[in-house]
């Protein structure tokens, strides 16, 4: 290290030499982001009286409906593979309840029925799963609506108005993704 | 584009810092010491850098994660490497890019005094890795019931600026040099994000399967640059180098230094660097989201006469709880100040070199000591210990070697040498070198070298 010529020759050392690995930058194409999300969707719990109209007639059904009109805006809909719908169902009426959950497009054609949720009377813990493969089910990403549908069985008793015995219904969703970049 | 984006998107995760310049500091040799260390101690008369030639310096620096990791040709699964690279990493790992492009630079000598100025232009981007916020974006949080998922992770900060310094060295007496510089900083694009709070948690609801909480949420993002009055993205890079002359955002700061000997071989050195602020006040975009959130989905009435829409009433309550906000109110942004303190003993051959006042200065061709350097950021400062030995072959011919300890390595070798051919002074420096056998698998890499005319 005694003349210039040296000093340079060690940093020319280092630049020359450096080197690197050669790397494949098109791997991302293979790669495939898999979340797995849940979150809970509706619930509710009926009472016997809800089963009666103001003039105090008992119904045998009642049902409801709700709009997912701007399901289709959510930004990760395209990327989604399979739904998992979760229901949990306590059921301490005195008789067997079904439960018809129905989804609708914007024409109101269905595009998909649960298969009926029949849970009798005094089960606490009824549960329910339903795998939606979305290649199998496409349609299901156009709901606009559901509606959602409980029956009582006919005992020929009538329902005590006053009884605090309740149908309760629990649920979630799991979606299951797979985005690439 | 894929790529492009892939790199956008660990870019996004971005805070500002600087380079650390270990080998350059106190490289007395050299006029670019001076923007390290302000009192440092020079003896040339005057100097100039060659225009956009004198001072190029640039730094990647990646803590946790190297290329190889994700795209060595190893013919193992992309999907298992990036899992495990992700596993591997924690809050603490950081990306940084920081270049910096000397437009011109001078100095002259007013009796003890030597007067330098200049403008420069610099990058800086630092992020660091928002583990949770990947982790649920990437996983989901089906796996991960009762984990609170902390938003407060994001911290990222960008910055182009142009700087316009001058400064000041002054020997006050044999011992004593200190020395002063005054910045202006013009803001071409700063984006920036820290100090958030907030959670996300699924826990086992009440009324339904599960409840989800949104909690303590306080993110705010700002950006000043990068966005037009009409809220369009700038994309004409010549806005964003005519914004460093002297744009509409504009910052003021300060450098202190001094070196101080306590015997005539031994020395202490010290900076602090970039104390100032930028007020940033045109082509403003700033976000918030403040709140909380609960839910636990949608509770059926059973009432006909109120139908219901699900993603409404959960928009509506989260627009409400929740909102996002967005405003163009001017903002502060804190250079990120640096300190640099040093120990330095002199010993070997005693030399003499003509001083620019015609005097003679004896100098020893060795030096070994060692050196500190610290940046504040938010999250946490972040500390370099140099040591380091400097050998003067000659008397135009300086050269340094140091071993740093950071945050990226426990074998930081770097080197640098300073050459005088005639008035032409030419410098080089390498930090990490043991890390150029294989680049693509560094943590950090980074250089500088230039090309100065220096008048003894």
């Amino acid at each position: 290290m005694k003349s210039p010529t040296t000093t340079s020759i060690i940093i020319c050392f280092f630049l020359i030499t450096s080197c690197y690995e050669r790397l494949d930058f098109d791997q991302l194409d293979n790669f495939v982001s898999k979340p797995i999300f849940t979150f809970s969707l509706n619930y509710f719990s009926l009472v016997p009286y809800q089963f009666f109209t103001a003039s105090g007639d008992q119904q045998i059904e009642i049902s409801d409906i709700f709009d997912v009109k701007d399901l289709q805006n959510v930004y990760f809909l395209d990327d989604v593979v399979k739904l998992d719908f979760n229901a949990e169902i306590k059921n301490e009426f005195d008789r067997e309840v079904s439960i018809v959950v129905e989804f609708f497009n914007k024409n109101n054609d269905v595009l998909y029925t649960f298969t009926p949720l029949v849970v009798e009377s005094k089960v606490l813990d009824y549960i329910f799963l339903d795998e939606i493969k979305i290649a199998s089910n496409p349609d299901i990403l156009d709901t606009s609506k559901v509606k959602i549908t409980i029956t009582l069985a006919e005992t020929g008793i009538p329902l005590n108005i006053n009884d605090t015995s309740e149908v309760e219904f629990k649920s979630s969703v799991t979606l299951y993704i797979e985005s690439r970049f | 584009m894929k790529k492009f984006l892939f790199f956008l998107l660990i870019l996004f995760f971005y805070k500002v810092t600087a380079q650390n310049k270990q080998v350059l500091y106190d490289f007395v040799e050299l006029p670019q010491t001076l923007l390290l260390n302000p009192g440092a101690e020079t003896s040339y008369q005057f100097h100039f850098g060659l225009p956009l030639l004198s001072g190029l310096s640039a730094e990647f620096a990646s803590s946790g994660v190297v290329l190889t990791d994700v795209f060595s040709l190893d013919h193992k699964d992309i999907n298992d490497k990036i899992s495990k690279v992700l596993n591997n990493l924690t809050t603490r790992d950081f990306i940084k890019l920081n270049l910096q492009i000397d437009i011109f630079n001078g100095g002259f000598r007013i009796h003890d005094s030597y007067v330098s100025f200049g403008l420069y232009e610099e990058i800086d981007v630092i992020g660091y890795y928002p583990k949770d916020l990947i982790t649920i974006l990437n996983e989901g949080n089906t796996a991960y019931l009762n984990r609170s998922f902390r938003i407060s992770q994001l911290t990222y900060k960008a910055d182009v600026i142009g700087v316009l310094h001058a400064g000041i060295s002054k020997k006050i007496n044999e011992k004593l040099t200190a020395g002063a510089r005054f910045k202006i900083y013009s803001s071409a694009l700063n984006t920036e994000s820290s100090m958030n709070t907030g959670t996300f948690t699924t826990v086992l609801g009440t009324n339904n399967i599960y409840r989800h909480y949104l909690s303590n949420v306080n993110i705010n993002t700002k950006s000043s640059g990068l966005f037009n009055i009409d809220d369009e993205l700038i994309d004409d890079p010549a806005t964003y180098l005519k914004n460093t002359f002297f744009g509409d955002n504009i910052g003021v700061g300060v450098d202190f230094g001094l070196t101080y000997h306590i015997t005539p071989q031994f020395e202490f050195s010290g900076s602090i660097l970039d104390f100032g602020f930028i007020k940033h006040k045109k082509n403003i975009k700033n976000g918030t989201l403040i709140g909380s959130f609960i839910s636990e989905g949608s509770n059926f009435q059973y009432d006909p006469d109120n139908p219901e829409n699900f993603w409404n009433e959960l928009g509506n309550n989260l627009g409400e709880q929740l909102p996002v906000k967005e405003n163009k109110e001017s903002y502060i942004s804190w250079r990120p100040t640096k300190l640099n303190a040093a120990l330095k003993y002199s010993f070997g051959e005693k030399r003499t070199e003509i001083c620019y006042d015609d005097r003679y200065k004896d100098f020893y061709t060795d030096a070994l000591g060692i050196q500190l350097y610290s940046i504040f950021r938010p999250l946490r400062p972040q500390l370099a210990l140099t040591a380091f030995y400097q050998k003067s072959i000659t008397n135009k011919i300086h050269t340094k070697v140091t071993y740093t300890i950071d945050d990226f390595s426990y074998a930081n070798i770097g080197a640098g040498f300073s050459a005088q051919f005639g008035k032409v002074n030419l410098y080089g420096m390498l930090d990490n070198i043991l890390e150029y056998t294989n680049l693509s698998s560094a943590n950090s890499v980074s250089f500088q070298l230039g090309i100065n005319v220096i008048f003894n």
